[in-house]
């Protein structure tokens, strides 16, 4: 057999791809959240986790994967969407100090809740995929039914984005309120409603991720569990620019790699300094993110 | 001068007011007692002193006089203070300095750092750690060392924040604060990991001073005491530089730079120069804050240092006043007594002490607070004080 696809490197580059997927996704959604309504989501781990943890909770009697993951997705885009005309809908408009104080605030009293009505015991999300790597010769490629179902699920819903943006009205309506919302206003288009819509789709790619990330044997769900994810996801998206959706992916997916690399030669621990490194020199070099045009600030 | 003006009035109504709620609210009679002098000194001591004349022609004296008097009536009431009530007094009072610092960040210069958590870790953590080489270095001069630390620690990250604006500098500084534990196991065999490390010997107070005040056999002067009381110089100091920066050139420069970053680079303020210099102050309070809870707690413990603590920063900041020195002291003292608080809520409530709910009673609060304050008064206790106050000096009345 070829010693090839079991060897150390390619080993990081598969496992890295899998993590690197779920950082894209995180990525894209506050990339859908920072273009359609200008606000940095820093709740958009803890409202998909409080989503999920409902649909779970609503099904946890039957035991059975896929009405726990739609119960879920729903529950998400209704959070997305309530959150979006109850509280966020007051910040437009206001210093960009607001938003980013309420969402803080936000996230902290979701955990509070997650974990004061269903405790901080992982719960595992039983599903059908197996954990174990694929064998080839004897030896383990990194590479298992669940992590192809991470990887697949994430290019669906990637591509359903993209296609949903490019090639239907209702993308070109959600471009459009972005980019000018009083020309789209007088050409007909309910702005209002658009960036509501842009929450909730939002929400829904978040909660897809959720899922993904608590579906994983290891880890399970916990209220903190979006924590860590969240700041590389973050990190993706800043790397790539906060406006670029595509952008947003590749450097998840990059990221994702190049931790994996070095969690395996060098130490676990350096992970997030090397990501933290990432970080400040990519925004040292370009500030406004790789993928981004460069683009005159109005005063 | 014998007229009986409203701000008479208004002083000695809240002597009395001061009087009843530290009677009524104190744990024992001897508390009450000591805080009911030490607020009736602090009230009178600020009303005459934020006459308006005064404060026009002798500002610094005034903050000088101020500093001082407050200092004075804190070092006086921890004689009385039980243990209990010191030792929550020295971290509220060091957590105060921390919320001055992120104040000043946010209030005079616009930027926003979610990073607090870590500054506090990196003072705390360099504290003990220079304790544990060098156990004679005076405390004050540690102190210093740990301030210089976090100052060092606010450069390196404040070069890239000078580029960035509010969303990327939060989410960067909220990188930080996740990293800080990461950042401690990789050099734990200086930091001693999550376990964290002791002070080689707890600071006692000085055989001079328990000698001063020892009526009986049982020492008057108490460690905890003279803990709280080097806590409470410290902060005094601390605010009255920050009351000083706040109007000085460089100051008034943040606060131009805030409102309009481009005219204030048209009138010659170098952005990024005043940008770095407010995040290392800021780095540096914090570090301040954290070295003085190794002192008071004598050991460090990095996994409180954590991102929710910087959250917890971040709420009692805009709870007291954004970019206000009241709203500083305000959230310090609600940080002292927040444990409390909770506690007597779960009691009253009937909860379970050890249950789900109560244990996360308080991210639950801060954050509903948080948010409540923001959408609602966004400019804190202190703001909404002050606001009030300039209507009624404008004459609008208000039904």
């Amino acid at each position: 057999m070829d010693p090839f696809l079991t060897s150390r490197a390619v080993s990081d580059i598969l496992g890295g791809i899998t993590n690197g997927m779920i950082y894209g996704l995180v990525a894209l959604s506050l990339v859908l959240i920072w273009r359609s309504t200008g606000i940095l989501n820093f709740a958009q781990g803890a409202m998909p986790m409080f989503a999920t943890y409902i649909g779970m909770v609503a099904f946890s009697h039957v035991f059975s994967y896929w009405p726990c993951v739609a119960v879920s997705v729903f529950v998400g885009f209704a959070i997305g969407g309530g959150t979006e005309r109850l509280l966020v809908r007051h910040l437009y408009g206001k210093p960009e100090l607001n938003p980013i104080v309420v969402m803080v605030g936000f996230l902290i009293v979701l955990e509070g809740a997650a974990a004061a009505l269903w405790s901080t015991q992982p719960r595992g999300f039983i599903n059908p995929f197996s954990p174990i790597d694929f064998q080839l010769g004897g030896k383990p490629v990194a590479l298992s039914a669940f992590s192809l179902y991470e990887i697949i699920t994430a290019l669906v819903v990637m591509t359903t984005v993209a296609v949903l943006f490019r090639y239907t009205k209702l993308g070109l309506q959600l471009r459009a309120s972005a980019l000018a919302p009083e020309v789209s206003r007088l050409l007909g288009v309910r702005v209002n409603r658009m960036l509501t819509l842009g929450w909730v789709l939002s929400m829904g790619v978040g909660t897809i991720t959720t899922i993904l990330v608590a579906s994983n044997f290891f880890t399970g769900l916990t209220p903190q569990v979006m924590d860590g994810v969240f700041a590389f996801g973050f990190i993706a998206a800043a790397v790539g620019g906060l406006e670029s959706p595509v952008g947003a992916i590749i450097s998840g997916v990059c990221i994702g790699v190049i931790l994996q690399f070095v969690g395996d030669f060098l130490n676990s621990n350096y992970i997030i300094l090397v990501a933290l490194g990432i970080l400040i020199v990519s925004l040292m070099v370009r500030p406004n993110g790789l993928f981004t045009k460069s683009t005159a600030r109005r005063v | 001068m014998a007229r009986f003006t409203r701000r008479h009035v208004v002083t000695s109504g809240c002597i009395v007011l001061a009087v009843a709620v530290s009677l009524v609210g104190a744990a024992t009679i001897r508390d009450g007692v000591a805080l009911s002098v030490a607020l009736v000194i602090a009230i009178a001591g600020t009303a005459t002193f934020s006459a308006r004349g005064m404060r026009a022609n002798h500002p610094t004296l005034v903050r000088v006089v101020l500093s001082a008097v407050a200092i004075d009536c804190a070092l006086v009431s921890t004689f009385f203070f039980s243990a209990t009530t010191n030792f929550n007094l020295a971290i509220g009072a060091a957590m105060s300095i921390v919320l001055l610092g992120l104040s000043f960040l946010t209030g005079a210069s616009g930027q926003i750092s979610l990073g607090s958590s870590a500054f506090m870790g990196i003072g705390a953590l360099i504290m003990a750690m220079w304790a544990n080489h060098h156990a004679s270095t005076p405390i004050v001069v540690t102190l210093l060392i740990a301030v210089a630390g976090g100052a060092l620690a606010g450069l390196l990250l404040g070069l890239p924040a000078t580029r960035l604006r509010g969303p990327y500098l939060a989410g960067m500084t909220l990188a930080f604060a996740v990293a800080f534990t990461g950042i401690v196991n990789t050099f734990s065999s200086w930091t001693g990991g999550d376990a964290g490390l002791q002070l080689p010997t707890s600071a006692t107070a000085p055989h001079w001073l328990v000698a001063l005040f020892s009526v009986s056999t049982s020492p008057f002067v108490t460690n905890t005491m003279w803990i709280t009381d080097i806590t409470i110089v410290v902060t005094g100091v601390a605010f009255f530089f920050m009351a000083n920066l706040f109007a000085s050139r460089t100051g008034r420069a943040m606060r131009l730079l805030r409102d309009n970053d481009v005219a204030a680079e048209l009138v010659g303020i170098s952005l990024s120069r005043t940008r770095v210099i407010a995040f290392i102050v800021s780095s540096a309070y914090a570090a301040l804050g954290g070295a003085l809870w190794t002192l008071i707690n004598n050991s460090v413990s990095p996994p409180s240092y954590s991102f929710a603590l910087s959250v917890t920063i971040l709420s009692l900041v805009v709870i007291g006043g954004i970019g206000t020195i009241p709203g500083a002291l305000i959230g310090g003292i609600i940080y002292a007594y927040s444990a409390n608080v909770i506690s007597w809520i779960t009691t009253q409530t009937g909860l379970n002490p050890q249950g789900n709910f109560a244990s996360q009673l308080n991210g639950i609060i801060f954050g509903g607070l948080l948010i409540v304050t923001m959408l609602f008064a966004p400019m804190g206790i202190a703001g909404a004080v002050r606001h009030y106050w300039l209507r009624r000096r404008a004459g609008v009345v208000t039904e």
